[in-house]
C-alpha cells in the first residue's frame, strides 16, 4: 500500500512536496501512512513514558538516595550509593520475603500448569452446559484478589470456618483447625488458594494453543498406529510450548508479585511466614519505618530489585522456551 | 452361540459400559469442578443471609430449608433469611460509595484504553513505518514492569503535585490519580487485543475505502473503528475487570473513606478474629455482581479478551 505516495498519488519527502504543500495536506487531515502510525502511537508512547517507564527510572534513582526522598522543609535528599541496598541485603525479613515469594511462585506456577493442562484437555470437548460450566469454572479467576482473600479468611476462620466443618463431616478433623494460624500450613494455605483461583486461566490460554493444533497431524499420526500417549507427547506438546510459554510469563509474574491475597488473608502472618516481596517491601514504605524514617528509600531498594527479578525471571522463559517459528 | 461371537457380545457390553463410565466420569470431573469453583461465592452468599446467631456457630448450616420426609413431606426451615447484613452495609457503612467509586474508576479506565489502546493497536498491526518493532518491544516491555516500582514515584508525585495547580488532577484521593496508572498499566493489553483483531481484518478494507477516495484518516474513522466494535467491548470488559480488582494503588491513593474502592473498602473492614463477617459477607457479594453478571453475560468477550493472539502467533 505505502510506497512514499499518499493515496492521491502525492510525493510525500518534503523537497518534493514542499512545505506549502505539506500544510495544506495537513489542514485537509490527509496523512501519509507513516505520518498516521506517528500521531495514533504518540500519546500512547507519552503516556507509557509518564506513567510506567518514568517511575521505574525514578525508583532506581530514589534507591540510590537517603531517607527522605520528598522534598520537605529541613529533610534533604543526598547520593549514597549503594546504602539503601545493603541495608536490605542484611535485613532477614528481606531475606524471608524473597523465600515466600520464591516458593508461593515457583510452588503454585508448575501445579497450576499440570492442573490446567487437564482442564484444557476436559474443556476441548464440546458438550452439553459448557457455556455455563466454563463461566463458573472461570469465575474465579475474576475475583479481586484481596476479596478473594477475604472470602477464604472466613471459610478458613479457625472457630467457624466451612472449609474445617466439611472436613469434620467427611471424618479428616475433629475439631476446627486454626489454618491460618500455624506458619507453614498458612503458606500452603495461600499457595493452594492461588491455585484454586487461576488454574482455571492457564487451562483457558492452553485451550486457545490446543485449537490451534491441525486437527490432521492427529489423524495421521492415528493411521501410523500412535498411541494416544504417544500423540499427546509427540504432537501436543511440542506445538503448545508457544502457549505453554505465555501462560508461563502471565502466571509467574503475578504470582512474583503478590500483594492483595496475604494482605487480606493474614496481613502477612503469623509473623512474616507469609509476607511476600511485595507486601514486605509496601510495608517498609509506609508502616515501618516508614516515609518519615527513610521507608521510600529503602522501599525503592526493594522495589528495583523486584523489578530486576521479574525481568530475569521473564528473561529465563523466553531464552529456555522461545523458538522462532517453526511451522 | 459360538466362542467367537460371545466374545464380540461381551466385547459390546464393555465397550458401552465404558463408554458410560466414561461418560460419567467426563460429566463427574465438569460438575466437580463447577462445584469447587463457585463453592465459595455460594458461601459468601448463604453467610450474608445468615442472622448473627447463624453465622458464628460450628457446625455450620448449609441449607436455609430442608425438607424432611418423617410423616409425610414437611418442609423445615433451619434458619430465618435475612437482608439485615445488606442493610447495615449500605447504611451503616459506606459501601455504596465504595462501590459508586469503583465504577467510576473502572469504567473511565476503560474508556481511556479502548481509544488509545484501539489507536496503537491499529498503527502497529496495519500501517507501515520505521521501527515497528522497537515500538512493539516497548509496549510489551511496559507490561513486564512490577506494579511495586511504579506505586512510590507516582505516590511522591501526587504528594509534590498537592497544593499546585495539578494537584487538582492528579493526586491523592483524586479519581484521576487510580484512573490514569491503571489505564498506563493496562495499556499494553489493550493494544494488544486491537492488534491481534486488526490483524485478521481483510486488506480489501483499506484498499476499497482509499479507492473511494477516502484519506487515511478517513478509512480508520469511517471503516476500521466501527467494524471494530468487537474488539472495544473485549478490551473494555478485560480493562474494566483489572480496575475494579486493583488493590495496591487503591489501598496507598484513597486515604479518604468516602474515595475508597470496594477493594480497599472490603480490605480495611476488620481484624481477621473479630472482623463483623455478615456485613463483610454482603459487601463482597456486592462486590462480586458485576463480575458474575460479566462472566456469565460476556464470557465470550473475556475468553478472547484473555487469549488474544495465542496460538495464532
Amino acid at each position: 500500500m505505502a510506497d512514499g505516495r499518499t493515496e492521491a498519488g502525492e510525493v510525500t519527502r518534503l523537497g518534493e512536496e514542499g512545505l506549502r504543500g505539506r500544510l495544506k495536506r495537513y489542514r485537509e487531515v490527509r496523512l501519509t501512512e507513516e505520518e498516521l502510525a506517528v500521531a495514533l502511537l504518540t500519546p500512547v508512547m507519552l503516556f507509557l513514558l509518564a506513567v510506567s517507564f518514568y517511575p521505574i527510572v525514578d525508583t532506581v534513582w530514589a534507591s540510590l538516595h537517603t531517607g527522605y526522598v520528598i522534598d520537605l522543609p529541613g529533610k534533604t535528599t543526598a547520593f549514597v550509593g549503594v546504602e539503601n541496598y545493603l541495608k536490605l541485603f542484611s535485613s532477614e525479613s528481606f531475606w524471608n520475603a524473597l523465600g515466600v515469594s520464591l516458593f508461593y511462585t515457583f510452588v503454585s506456577v508448575p501445579i497450576e500448569l499440570v492442573f490446567g493442562l487437564g482442564l484444557a484437555l476436559l474443556l476441548q470437548k464440546e458438550f452439553k452446559g459448557k457455556y455455563f460450566a466454563q463461566a463458573a469454572i472461570l469465575f474465579p479467576w475474576a475475583l479481586p484478589t484481596v476479596i478473594n482473600a477475604k472470602i477464604w479468611a472466613w471459610m478458613l476462620n479457625p472457630e467457624f470456618g466451612v472449609i474445617s466443618d466439611i472436613l469434620v463431616k467427611v471424618g479428616l478433623l475433629s475439631q476446627p483447625f486454626p489454618f491460618l494460624s500455624k506458619p507453614d500450613i498458612a503458606l500452603y494455605s495461600m499457595t493452594a488458594i492461588t491455585i484454586w483461583k487461576t488454574t482455571s486461566f492457564v487451562a483457558l490460554i492452553l485451550l486457545a494453543g490446543l485449537s490451534s493444533i491441525p486437527d490432521h497431524l492427529y489423524e495421521s499420526a492415528r493411521m501410523d498406529g500412535a498411541s494416544r500417549w504417544r500423540r499427546f507427547r509427540d504432537i501436543t506438546l511440542p506445538l503448545l510450548k508457544p502457549t505453554i510459554l505465555v501462560a508461563l510469563i502471565f502466571r509467574t509474574l503475578p504470582a512474583f508479585q503478590a500483594f492483595g491475597l496475604p494482605f487480606g488473608l493474614t496481613g502477612g502472618g503469623p509473623g512474616e511466614a507469609t509476607t511476600t516481596l511485595v507486601l514486605y517491601t509496601q510495608q517498609v514504605a509506609y508502616n515501618n519505618p516508614g516515609p518519615t524514617g527513610g521507608g521510600f528509600a529503602l522501599g525503592s531498594a526493594a522495589a528495583t530489585v523486584i523489578t530486576l527479578l521479574a525481568l530475569v525471571i521473564a528473561l529465563i522463559y523466553v531464552g529456555t522456551l522461545y523458538e522462532p517459528e517453526v511451522r | 452361540m459360538g466362542v467367537v461371537d460371545r466374545t464380540r457380545d461381551l466385547e459390546l457390553e464393555d465397550v458401552a459400559l465404558w463408554d458410560v463410565g466414561k461418560k460419567f466420569g467426563f460429566y463427574g470431573a465438569i460438575a466437580a469442578m463447577v462445584a469447587v469453583s463457585m463453592f465459595p461465592v455460594f458461601w459468601i452468599l448463604l453467610s450474608s443471609l445468615k442472622p448473627p446467631s447463624e453465622l458464628f456457630v460450628f457446625p455450620q448450616e448449609y441449607l436455609p430449608y430442608t425438607v424432611s420426609f418423617e410423616g409425610g413431606i414437611s418442609v423445615e426451615q433451619q434458619f430465618p433469611l435475612t437482608l439485615e447484613n445488606y442493610r447495615t452495609a449500605l447504611g451503616q457503612r459506606p459501601v455504596g460509595t465504595y462501590l459508586l467509586n469503583s465504577f467510576i474508576v473502572a469504567s473511565s479506565t476503560a474508556i481511556i484504553d479502548v481509544v488509545l489502546g484501539a489507536m496503537a493497536g491499529y498503527a502497529v498491526s496495519r500501517l507501515r513505518f520505521k521501527y515497528k518493532l522497537h515500538v512493539l518491544l516497548v509496549i510489551l516491555f511496559a507490561a513486564l514492569l512490577p506494579f511495586i516500582s511504579r506505586l512510590i514515584p507516582l505516590y511522591r508525585l501526587a504528594i509534590n503535585l498537592q497544593g499546585t495547580p495539578a494537584g487538582a488532577v492528579f493526586g491523592l484521593n483524586q479519581y484521576l490519580g487510580l484512573i490514569l496508572p491503571y489505564a498506563a498499566f493496562q495499556m499494553p493489553f489493550a493494544v494488544w487485543i486491537f492488534q491481534a483483531y486488526f490483524k485478521e481484518l481483510p486488506d480489501s478494507l483499506e484498499e476499497a475505502g482509499l479507492m473511494d477516495g477516502l484519506s487515511r484518516v478517513g478509512v480508520l474513522f469511517r471503516i476500521i473503528l466501527p467494524v471494530s466494535m468487537p474488539a472495544m467491548a473485549t478490551a473494555a470488559i478485560i480493562v474494566f475487570i483489572y480496575a475494579w480488582n486493583e488493590f495496591l494503588f487503591a489501598l496507598t491513593f484513597m486515604t479518604q473513606d468516602s474515595k475508597r474502592t470496594i477493594t480497599v473498602g472490603i480490605a480495611l473492614f476488620g481484624g481477621q478474629f473479630n472482623s463483623p463477617w455478615g456485613t463483610i459477607t454482603a459487601a463482597v457479594f456486592m462486590s462480586l455482581i458485576p463480575l458474575l453478571l460479566f462472566m456469565f453475560v460476556f464470557q465470550k468477550k473475556i475468553v478472547e479478551g484473555m487469549t488474544a493472539g495465542v496460538g495464532k502467533a
